[in-house]
């Protein structure tokens, strides 16, 4: 919980900030370090743990630079959230080196490209290059920026913040300044003005209709966001972004993010904003991911006595997205990779940085490309209810439904439905800008 | 889980063909980057399009296998776009590969095989006072076989619809106020799923082009 609160006390200390980054532009030591990654990623897997598939060698560069890519069969875990963490690293190389975002993005796609031909024995793996390059932008971005929050060189306790921010952004840790270099300054994403927090911990039950069974789980939901669409005109990829993370019985059953990729550069009541999304959902009862990138409109609705109405609507198109079904896979992998498209509307009713009631609606379709020869249709909606029972302390109530249909060119269909309760205490901490008026929760898509 | 029947076999001719429409292609393409920049303002302004054509050589890959399917053949694009920086450029394109000689063994050359992308490309200059830029781009793919028979009867044509992804590094070498020559090195990569064919079925289908291209660019 201390380490989570750290972004608040650090936005709190804002004074230190400059408008310029603390490092200038250094490309070659980007690549450099992300080869140096790479060949101690490869290392430590062939000598540490013992993997066979990293060793590689020039017998296995020359079949994959003959033969070319391939879909791989790991796991739902490695594949879309281990290879995106691995696409971070690469990205942030280049971010904590003074790249931009758009100037770090062909660092992670190189960082990727080369892994996949030379770091490992097995072919390279389109399914890898996609989640590894874009899905590394994608975390690599927010956790380059939640890593800046959290570190603060102005602050007492510099060591603890340390800690907390290098799971996130560890090559910020390599590459920020030292020694003589060291600057009592902070870079300009450490304090994003808009920034709230919220936790949800509680139980989580869910129902498997086919099977017939529900379970239920002790679960934690964290819901972060970092700046704020209407309050802050567009400046930067990823200067507003959301996110949620779910901690239940697999560890990270859910990792959902939304940041914007371009919007106004003025304040708006309706924004048309394009964003670049990050799904992952890996629980017992289902799995669905992948990289997109969505645009569409989101209206804030100022409402008698201080409350708030809030409304997006968006069209999405899925790079590269990943779900399991009974029929699907390919060798030992039991889900299906491919691209597609679908739409999603939220609404949120709330007021002093409470959302007492958000209602959301999903749907996507993903035409697998590896696996089985299917159409996935998916569908996600539910509403969430908040009730204060004091400044920061709530009871929260989701109700949710996973929906899906894969549609088989040599197999029956099939319809499955997951629905899901979750019953909440909620705690919540906002920031926001000094100038500024709180006129908008923000919360997790 | 079947894979791909063996390695295409082509005829000598084709091939020595082939190669020598690679080879003046590179020829061009090295005699454009020749005259080095002469410090004009190198890329485009506005709305820009861009067409053109070339080589290209197909590797055909398949999940399971290690066999791949590779032939020469010839392929076209249109690309259109604005400008998001001075450097930065943002495009759509439209690139399709043909060809009519595929075979999926030895002294077969009875297949076509046909790739259409359409993506969205971000090409990049990163020196303001050249033409050489590097291109990258997603969206999607179609790829179809058509197939004849063994034994003769009617051509059976199987298509397949997916992902696509473009990469390349490419130069702009002015002729006019208005109008540019650009070469391009560049690949794309296509996955297309499941392709069901007479003779073979080819699972997780990926077709991976690499071409070498001549266009004319209006900037």
């Amino acid at each position: 919980m201390a380490v989570l609160t750290i972004p608040f006390i650090a936005a709190a200390q804002s004074d230190s900030t400059p408008a310029t980054p603390l490092v200038t532009g250094r490309p070659l030591r980007a690549v450099t370090q992300t080869v140096i990654l790479n060949v101690a990623v490869n290392r430590a897997d062939a000598w540490v743990f013992g993997q066979d598939w990293a060793y590689s060698g020039t017998r296995t560069w020359g079949r994959n630079l003959r033969v070319g890519w391939e879909w791989d069969e790991d796991q739902f875990g490695t594949n879309l959230m281990m290879h995106p963490y691995h696409g971070g690293l690469y990205f942030n190389a280049a971010r904590s080196n003074g790249l931009s975002f758009w100037e770090a993005a062909p660092v992670a796609f190189l960082g990727s490209w080369t892994w996949e031909y030379f770091g490992e024995k097995d072919r390279p793996s389109l399914n890898d290059f996609f989640m590894t390059s874009f899905g590394g932008i994608a975390l690599g971005e927010m956790f380059h920026r939640l890593g800046a929050t959290i570190r603060d060189n102005g602050a007492p306790h510099r060591t603890l913040r340390e800690i907390a921010a290098f799971p996130l952004d560890p090559m910020g840790w390599v590459n920020r300044p030292r020694g003589r270099n060291a600057t009592l300054a902070n870079p300009p994403e450490h304090a994003p003005g808009a920034l709230s927090l919220r936790l949800h911990g509680g139980a989580r039950f869910v129902v498997d209709s086919r099977l017939h069974m529900s379970s239920g789980t002790p679960t934690l939901i964290v819901d972060f966001g970092y700046g704020d669409q209407f309050l802050q005109p567009y400046r930067a990829p990823f200067d507003a972004f959301r996110l949620r993370a779910v901690l239940g019985d697999r560890g990270l059953n859910a990792l959902r993010a939304s940041g914007r990729l371009y919007g106004p550069r003025t304040r708006r009541q309706h924004l048309f904003l394009v964003n670049q999304r990050f799904d992952y959902v890996n629980n017992a009862a289902y799995r669905v991911g992948g990289q997109s990138i969505e645009g569409g409109l989101e209206s804030h609705w100022p409402l008698p006595s201080g409350w708030q109405l809030r409304t997006e609507a968006y069209l999405d198109a899925i790079l590269m997205g990943g779900v399991d079904a009974t029929t699907a896979g390919f060798g030992k992998r039991n889900y299906d990779f491919g691209p597609g498209g679908g739409a999603r509307f939220r609404m949120e009713f709330g007021r002093r940085g409470w959302t007492y009631f958000a209602f959301s609606a999903e749907g996507d379709y993903i035409h697998a490309v590896s696996g089985a020869t299917a159409d996935h249709f998916l569908g996600y909606g539910g509403f969430e209810v908040t009730l204060p029972l004091g400044t920061s302390i709530g009871l929260g109530i989701h109700n949710t439904t996973f929906l899906r249909r894969s549609v088989n060119s040599d197999r029956p269909d099939e319809i499955r439905r997951f629905p899901e309760l979750r019953i909440f205490l909620t705690w919540t901490q906002v920031t926001w800008p000094r100038s500024g008026v709180p006129q908008a929760t923000a919360t997790a898509p | 889980m079947a894979a791909l029947g063996g390695a295409a076999g082509h005829g000598h001719g084709a091939m020595t063909t082939t190669l020598r429409r690679i080879s003046t292609a590179l020829a061009l393409l090295a005699g454009l980057l020749a005259p080095h920049a002469q410090g004009q303002r190198p890329h485009r302004a506005g709305l820009w399009i861009e067409t053109g054509g070339g080589v290209g050589y197909v590797r055909i890959a398949s999940s399971g296998s290690t066999t791949v399917t590779s032939a020469p053949g010839s392929v076209s694009y249109l690309r259109f776009g604005v400008l998001l920086s001075d450097k930065v450029l943002l495009g759509v394109e439209n690139f399709g590969f043909v060809d009519d000689m595929l075979g999926f063994f030895r002294g077969d050359t009875s297949s076509v095989a046909e790739t259409w992308s359409f993506t969205v490309v971000v090409l990049w200059y990163p020196w303001r006072s050249s033409g050489l830029f590097a291109k990258a781009g997603v969206g999607a793919s179609q790829g179809t076989l058509t197939v004849t028979p063994p034994g003769g009867g009617s051509p059976v044509t199987a298509t397949g619809t997916g992902v696509g992804l473009t990469f390349g590094l490419g130069y702009d070498r002015k002729i006019s106020r208005k109008l540019a020559l650009t070469g391009c090195l560049c690949a794309d990569i296509a996955g297309i799923g499941d392709v069901v064919l007479p003779t073979t079925r080819i699972d997780d289908m990926i077709a991976s082009i690499y071409h070498v291209t001549i266009g004319l660019t209006i900037r």
